[in-house]
């Protein structure tokens, strides 16, 4: 009998632990649980008198899309539903493309403070061409979850620092692997391009130009000694390409030794794929366009605040603009307040190429329709600011053929919704990645299931 | 309030520390708003409705209204007016943040370090903020004192304290209060306390200090000592707190911390004003709504940090639902620019309903800041603090087009707009003077005056730009 | 070799010569005399016996034992006063500007920590009961370049710490320091400044450390009246000498002057000479044009530093626009002195750290183009300037009795081509000889105002900067060790930065300042690119990081 109660008290005490462990952040830093992992449902799915909201075409009141094979298969107001289709009632509801952050860094890390084992965005050394998005994207991170149920189903995920920092990865947020999420496992070269780096700003007094300034000039040489060592790697990479390949045709020739890092570079320095330049001000951005001119390399700037100055400079060498600048302050005191909000539309009509993006490590890239939906509250139609997170970023990224619209033929990347997409009242009521019908539960929605109803 | 007041009047007599704030406050504008969608925030949401601002009070609420002589009318046809948004947690105009050097600074004042010309203020109204309480970092238990300041853009700064808004102070719990992520490195002693254990003592410790301090006043008053005890500026406001007069904002985020807060506040007889962050709150909505503290949330800021781990945008309501004052803010220069979205971002999160959304960045945050009484809401009586949205404040496209702070507009979007060409020229003229000419040999422009270019997500960690 | 080049500065800079001792009487005649207490005397005589001024008129005879001095074509004001300086005082590192103040601000706490010990209760910055008097150096040479200018009495602080010291006001001449010596103390000096890896470390903790000190000083005295009525059952109050020192402030006795430059250290000046009912005075002043209402109705006068804000940047096409804010502020601050005049505010004019003295009459020319009487400006460097330190009996005009501080200048004081050929400091004379103006700036004297001989060396040509460091990055509240490698190639520079945020790759180069070397940092996912600026001297470090979110200073030493 002693025992016994023993017993039930260790297995009481068991229960409470599991309890706590089931919220608490240090049992599951790294993985979130079998529920919101899950992968989805694979499927015919009918979603039958939707608003379609096709993004490339015009919008379909009453509509249906069909979803089957992973693909969309149809999509009008007069397609008939197969039998064994999943029929979806889509009375009140709107069908939108899903939505792609174009420069995030998902599931390369997860806590950035505090968790550093659970940071993997960095790579320690300048070049570092052979780092890749896709071997160190967690397929497991809260991060994607909690992203999807917001109705984003793509993003471009990419390392940073060093100066040539790695290669990105276009992943759809679902997948149990690396390989079942990767679009493109090795998109583009991310290069942390040179910046001219003045500094300055607290000091808080307005007589700090009594003490010595930072002297522009000299960052200014400094940032172009730097670009030079990039242009110094790219044109390092052609030669051992070369000697390489030559090699191969003629083992008479001296071997080479292998280098991954060099390996790496070829689409790159043959401007087969494109590089991600994230550059903010005019005059960085001025030096990314001259460089890729320079290296006749294919380049997209990545942040961009100023880049509707240069925009003849972008147009001509046809560079878009992965815009990251909604949730950020002006850098200059005497900008207007509203100058990083009108960026996307002064670019859309200086005819400039861009996507909006939230630039953000991956907790917060769920956030992009409200990035757009500023964008749209200064100056950008609310067609053009759901492009700029469909389509567009499509477009920018090469994956237009497949995503960002709902046409015929693209994957089946869906959203259904109660509402605006871009509108932070509206409800996301249907996910579907691939075809695959997701469950809307996330960390997030776990822990409020696990806590609604304490009394 | 009336022991308020009280204390009020001996807190100027005794430090003399309001100085200037009672003199400037001037009588406030008189305007009236025409035909509006009114969001009143306590009274539902009112269709064509016109609102009368005299001398800087809300004077009537209605239909058909006509302006007395001499009273602008703005027409807002088409147009939402909601009151000022009210950010509970702010480090916008702020020379200073955190005074690091102890963990208990409870004799310094944000009040001392004011700037009334932080461009962020001017930002801030531009999304709607109007009033905001100023707080110590969170790098100490016990950090300073706060300020409850009205976004005055232009006026002196005495202007922008709200004179009848009771003191605060910052506390704080967790990873920066223990210098988590500061290690100290060469032989140099780490700052007790460096564990959550020593937090809870480090508080506990001082307010029974406190309490010794406010015994030893109590013997010289009834003379049963000869020497007037020494007037200890670490002590006196934790006397204040012990007596009610002073409100606490404990920053803190894992739920555990906050009850040991509120228990160390029941073991001292206090009540804690807000939990600051409270990314946790939902696990205690119980507890915290028993205790009767407000919480004032990032709707979904998250993962940041390993304290930031387990939120849940679902937060808000679980604890709204437990009948928790609940504000959110946005302890970031940037994110003060789009509170109006945030609160929005609630309805959707299980389903806080619109006016009580709304509520969460008006009238809660008053309430815990002790001015709900003179505003967060629109009610005849209260200031004439105002926004006009083009649309409703909930919808992605909506945009400020005016900001009134007692009647008066102190942002007006067409006015700001119209303004940049003669700002424009302003500067040609200023550039050619022969002092701001460029002199010889060197260097760049220097960088604004301004302290923090970004906000911040959380306070201790200014210097990551807070962009995350 | 070396006595040959310093004869030669000798015949550049050291112009002035001594000539006979103090007894003696002297008579400038036919000279034009601004009296400034009185109206100009358009030819008129002044006497000046045993250091005084014996007499002085139109009609003044000439004493049969005076040695005459022809002043025809020569204006003789009283000897210029500068208002608040560091002349004589030893040379140390410069007084941080603020929290900004950077390797200055490094470099006053590597100084406070070198300080000598002492029995005070507060930290070196927070001791009020240090004087300058006791720091003070006696010798004439040290104030060549400011007699040379025309200057004959300046007020003298300490360049550090939140108190700089208490000030003296001392006539420039002298063998000793007693000699020199006017007043002292005259008042305590109080700047907004921290101690950096202490308390207070903030601004906001500055004003509550001083409040704190002021309120303990308060009791203090209140206790020692009771202890001094009857001691029986009181403890002893201690022997506080920080605390004593500030009674004669809290009495009114001594007045209180605090470095403040911007409107808002003007208004939190004013806040704190409010709140302790102090006899305030603001030195700096820059923009005490928009706070002249509060500083009537306070009644506290203004120093106003001629160190005009002017901008100092090259034109860089890729720079950043300058803000309006600073554009503006740089046009109203010649216009301030007007401002306060007009509504009458006392003022007086310093040097506040010029590099040249002759820039001194430049700049008070330009306050005079803004709205200013030539007439004010003069009394603002001479009655003025002595009406507020209280000397204005013995000092800052030209009337009898008073102290024989001349200055005698040929052509318009405000004139680039001044030249004052003579001084009289305490009735002795120093002549100077006209020369060939040099190419650039004005004399520099040792130990002039502003002269901040604590820079780095390492320039190039100078010592290498190469080593391995250990260093603190003064972040407000919470500083960050690090380990810093500097390796170097002639005047190339590169360099790893290693802390718990990660290691940083720099590169630079040397320039005459010091290293600068420039690289990304990662911090929350982010990179931050960072710019290093410093410069080493011996075996200490020290210098500046920008970063985008902001400057921060570093200190350290070399590992050996």
């Amino acid at each position: 009998m002693k025992a016994k109660g023993k017993m039930q008290k260790a297995r009481i005490a068991i229960a409470l632990c599991l309890s706590i462990i089931v919220g608490s952040l240090s049992a599951s830093a790294q993985s979130d649980g079998s529920e919101q992992n899950k992968t989805g449902t694979p499927g015919t799915f009918a979603i039958v008198g939707a608003r379609i909201v096709t993004v490339t075409g015009a919008v379909i009141e009453n509509g249906t899309i069909l979803i089957r094979d992973g693909k969309i298969a149809a999509i009008g107001t007069n397609v008939s539903v197969p039998s064994g289709a999943e029929r979806i009632d889509g009375k009140g509801l709107s069908v939108y493309p899903g939505m792609i952050d174009a420069a995030t860094n998902m599931g390369l890390t997860e806590i950035g403070q505090g968790a550093n084992a659970t940071v993997d965005i960095s790579e320690v050394g300048t070049m570092n061409a052979n780092a890749r998005a896709i071997k160190g994207i967690n397929p497991h991170t809260s991060h994607i979850n909690v992203t999807r149920v917001n109705g984003i189903t793509t993003v471009l995920s990419h390392p940073t620092g060093g100066l040539i920092s790695g290669q990105s990865a276009i992943i759809n947020l679902n997948g149990a692997t690396q390989d079942e999420m990767a679009v493109v496992a090795d998109n583009a070269l991310v290069i942390n391009f040179p910046r001219v780096a003045t500094g300055g700003g607290f000091g808080g007094f307005a007589f700090a130009q009594q003490a010595a300034a930072p002297d522009v000039n000299a960052a200014v040489r400094r940032r172009d000694e730097q670009v030079e060592e990039l242009k110094k790697i790219f044109r390092d990479a052609e030669a051992y390409l070369k000697a390489r390949e030559a090699r191969q045709k003629d083992p008479s020739l001296p071997l080479v030794g292998i280098d991954l890092k060099m390996e790496a570079m070829a689409p790159y320095v043959r401007g087969q794929r494109p590089v991600l330049l994230p550059v903010q001000r005019e005059r960085d951005i001025r030096a990314a366009v001259k460089f890729a001119e320079d290296m006749k390399v294919k380049a997209i700037i990545v942040g961009g605040q100023d880049a509707w100055k240069v925009a003849d400079d972008l147009k001509r060498n046809n560079i878009a603009v992965i815009y990251t600048n909604i949730y950020s302050l002006p850098v200059q005191m005497d900008d207007p307040y509203d100058y990083l909000f009108e960026v996307p539309s002064k670019l859309q009509q200086a005819g400039v190429k861009f996507a909006i993006s939230t630039g953000n490590d991956g907790s917060e890239s769920r956030d992009l329709p409200y990035h757009a939906g500023l964008a749209g509250a200064y100056g950008l139609s609310k067609e053009e600011a759901l492009k700029s997170v469909t389509i567009y970023p499509a477009e920018i990224l090469g994956i237009a053929d497949r995503m960002g619209s709902l046409e015929v033929g693209k994957v089946a990347n869906v959203v259904v919704t109660d509402g605006d997409l871009l509108d932070p009242r509206t409800n996301v009521k249907y996910v579907f990645i691939n075809g695959r019908k997701l469950p809307l539960t996330s960390r997030h929605t776990q822990l409020f299931d696990s806590f609604k109803d304490r009394k | 309030m009336k022991k308020i007041t009280a204390f009020l009047v001996l807190n100027i007599l005794l430090l003399g520390s309001l100085g200037g704030s009672v003199s400037a406050q001037a009588a406030g504008g008189s305007v009236l708003i025409k035909n509006a969608t009114v969001m009143t925030a306590i009274r539902g949401t009112l269709e064509a409705t016109d609102i009368l601002v005299q001398n800087g009070k809300i004077t009537r609420i209605g239909k058909n209204l006509s302006a007395p002589a001499g009273v602008r009318t703005i027409d807002a046809t088409g147009k939402f007016v909601t009151p000022g948004i009210i950010d509970c947690h702010s480090h916008t105009m702020m020379d200073a943040v955190n005074e690091g050097s102890f963990s208990v600074t409870s004799m310094t004042r944000i009040r001392d370090v004011l700037n009334p010309k932080d461009i962020a203020i001017y930002r801030g109204l531009a999304g709607g903020v109007t009033a905001a309480n100023l707080l110590h970092g969170s790098a100490n238990s016990i950090g300073g004192q706060n300020s409850s300041v009205k976004f005055k853009w232009g006026k002196p700064v005495e202007d922008f304290l709200i004179p009848d808004a009771p003191p605060g102070i910052k506390f704080a719990m967790g990873e920066n209060v223990k210098r988590s992520n500061f290690q100290p490195q060469g032989g140099v002693q780490p700052r007790y306390p460096r564990t959550r254990m020593g937090v809870v003592e480090v508080m506990r410790d001082a307010f029974l200090r406190a309490k010794d301090y406010k015994q030893s006043w109590d013997d010289f008053r009834a003379k049963k000592t000869k020497v007037p005890p020494r007037r200890d500026l670490e002590l006196e406001p934790l006397v204040e707190i012990l007596e009610g007069k002073r409100l606490v904002h404990a920053h803190g985020y894992r739920s555990d911390e906050h009850l040991n807060l509120l228990r160390i506040a029941d073991e001292f007889g206090f009540k804690v004003a807000t939990l600051q962050h409270g990314l946790e709150g939902y696990k205690i909505a119980p507890e915290i709504a028993k205790h009767g503290a407000g919480v004032s949330i990032f709707t979904d800021s998250w993962s940041y940090k390993l304290e930031a781990y387990d939120n849940t945008p679902y937060n808000a309501y679980i604890m709204w639902k437990a009948g928790v004052n609940v504000s959110i803010n946005s302890d970031s220069n940037e994110r003060m620019r789009r509170l109006n979205l945030d609160a929005a971002k609630v309805m959707k999160y299980g389903g806080v309903p619109e006016e009580e959304a709304l509520k969460m960045i008006t009238l809660n945050p008053a309430i815990q800041m002790g001015i709900g009484k003179r505003t967060g809401s629109i009610e005849v009586g209260k200031d004439g603090d105002l926004v006009i949205w083009n649309m409703h404040p909930f919808s992605p496209y909506s945009r400020v087009e005016m900001t009134l702070i007692e009647g008066d507009v102190y942002f007006d979007r067409a006015g700001d707009i119209a303004r940049r060409a003669e700002l424009a020229r302003e500067r040609e003229a200023l550039e050619r003077l022969e002092q701001n000419r460029p002199a010889g040999a060197g260097a760049a422009a220097p960088r604004p005056p301004s302290q923090f270019e970004n906000g911040h997500l959380d306070d201790a960690d200014h210097i990551d730009g807070g962009k995350r | 070799m070396r006595t040959k080049l310093i004869l030669v500065l000798c015949a550049v800079f050291c112009i002035a010569f001594s000539s006979s001792a103090y007894g003696q009487s002297y008579a400038i005649t036919n000279a034009r005399i601004v009296t400034v207490s009185g109206p100009a005397i358009e030819k008129g005589t002044i006497v000046v016996r045993e250091g005084l001024i014996f007499a002085v008129g139109a009609n003044v005879a000439v004493p049969a034992d005076a040695i005459v001095f022809d002043g025809t074509g020569m204006t003789v004001y009283p000897g210029f006063i500068d208002a608040v300086s560091n002349l004589g005082m030893p040379a140390a590192p410069q007084r941080p500007a603020g929290p900004g103040g950077g390797a200055a601000a490094a470099a006053a706490a590597a100084a406070a920590q070198q300080a000598p010990t002492s029995n005070s209760n507060y930290p070196a910055g927070l001791r009020p009961e240090d004087m300058a008097a006791d720091d003070l150096r006696a010798g004439d040479g040290q104030f060549e370049a400011a007699r040379a200018a025309g200057f004959t009495t300046a007020l003298v602080t300490g360049r550090s710490g939140i108190f700089n010291g208490q000030s003296a006001v001392i006539n420039l001449a002298g063998d000793n320091v007693s000699g020199m010596i006017v007043r002292s103390p005259l008042a305590h000096h109080i700047s907004f400044a921290t101690i950096p890896g202490g308390y207070p470390g903030s601004l906001m903790g500055t004003f509550s450390a001083l409040r704190q000190m002021f309120l303990d000083a308060q009791r203090q005295m209140e206790i020692e009246k009771l202890y001094e009525a009857n001691p029986a059952g009181i403890r002893r109050p201690a022997a506080d000498r920080s605390l004593s020192a500030l009674y004669p402030a809290l009495n009114r006795q001594m007045p209180v002057v605090f470095n403040a430059v911007t409107e808002r250290e003007i208004v939190r000046a004013l806040d704190f000479i409010r709140e302790f009912n102090l006899r305030g005075i603001i030195a700096g002043g820059h923009e005490a044009g928009s706070v002249v209402d509060r500083l009537k109705a306070q009644n506290v006068p203004v120093i106003f530093s001629l160190n005009l804000p002017r901008r100092t940047t090259s034109a860089a096409a890729d720079a950043d626009p300058e803000t309006l804010m600073t554009l503006r502020m740089r046009e109203a601050v010649p216009k301030a002195p007007a401002a306060l005049n007009n509504a009458g505010v006392k003022f007086a004019f310093q040097s506040g750290g010029l590099q040249s003295l002759t820039d001194f009459f430049a700049n008070a020319a330009k306050t005079t183009e803004n709205g200013l009487s030539k007439e004010a400006a003069i009394r603002a460097m001479t009655l003025g300037a002595a009406e507020i330190l209280g000397v204005d009996k013995q000092l800052g005009s030209i009337e009898v009795g008073k102290i024989a501080n001349l200055a005698v200048v040929k052509g318009d004081v405000f004139a680039r081509d001044r030249f004052v050929s003579r001084v009289m400091v305490d009735g002795k004379v120093f002549e100077f000889k006209e020369q060939p103006r040099p190419p650039q700036g004005g004399p520099r004297g040792p130990g002039g105002p502003g002269g901040n001989p604590g820079g780095g060396a390492g320039g190039p040509g100078g010592p290498s900067v190469a080593g391995t460091y250990n260093i603190t990055i003064n972040i407000p509240g919470q500083p960050l060790p690090a380990t810093l490698t500097i390796t170097q190639q002639g005047n190339t520079v590169s360099g790893t930065m290693t802390s718990q945020l990660g290691t940083t790759a720099m590169t630079g180069n040397m320039s005459a300042s010091g290293f600068s070397m420039s690289g990304g940092i990662e911090f929350g996912g982010s990179s931050i690119t960072i710019v290093m600026q410093g410069s080493v001297a011996g075996s200490q470090i020290s210098g500046n990081i920008d970063s985008p979110q902001g400057q921060i200073p570093f200190t350290g030493t070399r590992n050996p």
